[in-house]
């Protein structure tokens, strides 16, 4: 289990350095023909890592058996497969393979820290022994998936309108997704991460309410976090609709509503007391 | 033996004056492959006739030097062109074998082009070939070569980037705006004043996809004119430059002696269109747009310079690039070329083998005629008969392969010494057919 664990760790590894490398290597003009290959190899590496991970993930579930999502190795894990996830049905319907060089080295983050705790195996309190816990956590974490692919796009976009403004000769080489594509998917990631997480919101309520009739608690870091979150974004989708606050404003507030989710979803467990916290 | 020979004439060599008198036209053509084949004893032959280039591809039989061949597409060339032999050898190249194949190749790959990478010369080879073939001018080597060098054309395209990048602004500012908007199909280009610049690009785009075309002129009338030539909306404009709302590209090009859009009136227009990208191209000398107004958010500003800048770099990031191409067709060049020849001895192969065969197969019915041989004694024998003949085979059949992929020896020598040296004339002539 664990030497299968690091093999699937250090395919993402080579998979997020594939992803970076075709990014950065258009810029060369005199690598032309290497570009497709590295692009094919990304790919096939993701795919394989993607393969691998959700093999994994069924073979922890099915040992500790429940849900593995309460310790960071589960949580993290299954975050680096919700990234993935998200990574390859945008390259599938879109064809802009450059949104990896973001998401896949994060999914390799993620997936590292996964491995560092998956020593320390922790038991599960009773009371989160439900399956009111599946749909809330993934709904969840796919979310979060979506805001990093936004933050990607919004990161995409800032270069390529940069390379646009300078004039550099290198825009043609590289491999930066057009502006109003890039601009456009930030913004259909950012409303899908929105849905996403409203609905695991709601879920995680109505199951705390209702099921373990316990009061709703404000003040739990977490919660507290994930409104702001939550508000960041549904902000920056009214700003867009109404006074098309696109491009430029838009890739800015995606990158703050990573700053965002980064805060609620590490920050709370390393820093702050919570229900939410891992163990 | 088969040489591959070919002579041409291109915007490298000879000036259009030159040029113009070796063109052939499509009837010439046809009649021309005729009286090659007829009159001078060429086995195939393609003329590719282009505005940049006339040439002349063929395959001879000679036994003698190299020279021989080409000698006798410069004759026919000049009597029917009426072009002095001096003139034309001073005018124009010559390739034989190898160097025809690495020439034809470069040709397709349009690493001759006068523009690198262009696609236009794959289709001009392809109808030369074509007319050719109906002609039944093309045999056995210009029927393998001719595709096999539009497969390397097609190979350098995909393979290297020798035709990406636009090469003219025109193509330049379509290649922009696709950076800018992605999708081009829902845009709007507004041209404003007149110009074949103006007009050219606005052609493109609309080529590319963008729906709607708005003529801005000073008069109503010329806005008109021009308007007419894209299915346009004409608009005349004073002060008022509210057309640019709806538009996503602008084109402009008027003789105005002061800025025409400034930054000040844009930045109001771009709030009432909701801040959508403008991709603005100024080829105005002096300038239409102020340059500030690429500070305004999502207003893209390029001038005739930027341009040109990218259209220089694009250029010479193809020419780079033609240094990998370039390696590509000789490699291929010298893979055909082994291909060919392997092909010129396989005949005299096949012969040798025939003759060594019957002999054996001859002299074994003789011997077991004479001798009352048991069932396995004649088994013994024969197997014994076709080992010495493989054996004795073995080494002047190797050589003779190895000859033609080693560059030292003269395979056609070879070639003709066992044909000499064997009778083997007959036979091959019999097989050819």
């Amino acid at each position: 289990m664990h030497f299968f664990f690091l093999v699937t760790v250090l395919v993402y590894l080579a998979a997020s350095i594939f992803q970076a490398l075709y990014l950065t290597i258009g810029e060369r003009s005199e690598t032309p023909t290497l570009r497709p290959r590295i692009a094919l190899i990304a790919y096939w590496a993701t795919c394989l890592g993607f393969g691998l991970l959700t093999l994994f993930i069924i073979l922890w579930w099915s040992r500790q058996g429940h849900f593995p999502m309460t310790h960071w190795t589960d949580s993290t894990a299954f975050f680096a497969w919700a990234n993935t996830l998200v990574y390859l049905i945008v390259v599938r319907l879109t064809q802009l393979r450059a949104i990896g060089s973001f998401v896949i080295p994060t999914a390799f983050v993620a997936i590292l820290i996964s491995y560092s705790f998956s020593g320390n195996e922790a038991t599960l309190p009773e009371n989160l022994k439900t399956y009111w816990l599946v749909p809330h956590v993934t709904l969840i974490l796919l979310a979060y998936a979506a805001f990093i692919t936004a933050f990607g796009f919004g990161v995409l976009y800032l270069m390529a309108e940069k390379k646009i403004r300078q004039k550099a000769h290198t825009l043609f080489h590289n491999l930066l997704p057009a502006l109003g594509a890039s601009d456009e998917l930030g913004h259909r990631c950012t409303i899908l991460g929105v849905i996403l997480l409203t609905i695991g919101v709601i879920v995680g309520a109505l199951w705390t309410q209702y099921i373990q009739e316990i009061t709703w608690r404000w003040l739990d870091a977490k919660v507290f976090l994930t409104v702001v979150t939550w508000v960041i974004y549904v902000v920056q989708i009214g700003i867009r609709q109404l006074w098309g606050w696109r491009g430029r404003k838009a890739a800015y507030s995606e990158i703050v509503g990573f700053v965002a989710v980064l805060c609620t979803y590490i920050g709370v467990n390393l820093f702050l007391d919570s229900t939410h916290t891992f163990r | 033996m088969n040489q591959i020979v070919s002579i041409g004439t291109s915007h490298h060599v000879a000036p259009v004056e030159f040029r113009e008198k070796l063109a052939f036209s499509d009837e010439q053509l046809i009649e021309s492959l005729h009286h090659l084949r007829e009159s001078y004893r060429v086995h195939e032959a393609v003329i590719l006739s282009t505005c940049n280039r006339v040439e002349v591809y063929a395959v001879a039989d000679s036994q003698q030097t190299s020279e021989a061949p080409i000698k006798v597409i410069m004759d026919f060339v000049s009597r029917y062109h009426k072009i002095g032999v001096d003139t034309l050898k001073k005018w124009s190249y010559r390739h034989h074998n190898l160097g025809t194949i690495q020439h034809l190749f470069r040709v397709t790959s349009s690493l001759d082009s006068m523009v690198v990478g262009e696609s236009q010369i794959l289709s001009q080879v392809k109808e030369a070939f074509d007319i050719s073939r109906s002609a039944g001018g093309a045999g056995t080597i210009l029927n393998r070569l001719f595709p096999k060098a539009f497969s390397v054309g097609k190979r350098i395209r995909s393979e290297t980037t020798i035709a990406t990048g636009a090469v003219s602004i025109s193509y330049a500012a379509v290649e922009l705006a696709k950076k800018i908007f992605n999708a081009l199909e829902d845009k709007t280009v507004a041209i404003i004043g007149a110009g074949e610049m103006s007009e050219l690009t606005a052609k493109h785009l609309v080529a590319n996809g963008v729906s709607k075309v708005i003529v801005a002129n000073r008069t109503y009338e010329r806005a008109v004119k021009i308007a007419e030539k894209f299915k346009g909306i004409p608009v005349a404009y004073e002060d008022d430059l509210n057309f640019l709302i709806d538009a996503d590209i602008v084109i402009s090009s008027t003789d105005a002696p002061h800025y025409l859009i400034e930054r000040q009136p844009l930045a109001e227009i771009m709030k009432k269109r909701k801040h959508r990208y403008m991709f603005l191209i100024d080829i105005a000398v002096p300038r239409d747009i102020e340059p500030d107004v690429s500070k305004i958010n999502h207003a893209f500003l390029y001038n005739i310079d930027d341009l040109e800048a990218v259209v220089a770099s694009n250029l010479k990031d193809r020419q780079q690039e033609a240094t990998h191409a370039e390696q590509i067709v000789t490699e291929e060049a010298r893979r055909f070329h082994d291909q060919i020849q392997i092909l010129e001895v396989n005949p005299t192969i096949k012969a040798l083998h025939q003759q060594f065969k019957e002999i054996a197969e001859t002299e074994l019915q003789a011997c077991v005629d004479k001798s009352e041989l048991t069932n396995t004694q004649e088994a013994a024998v024969a197997s014994m008969t076709q080992a010495i003949v493989k054996k004795l085979l073995h080494h002047p059949v190797t050589n003779l392969r190895h000859s033609v992929n080693d560059g030292n020896t003269d395979h056609a020598q070879y070639v003709h010494a066992i044909q000499e040296l064997f009778a083997l004339n007959e036979i091959d002539e019999k097989d050819q057919e």
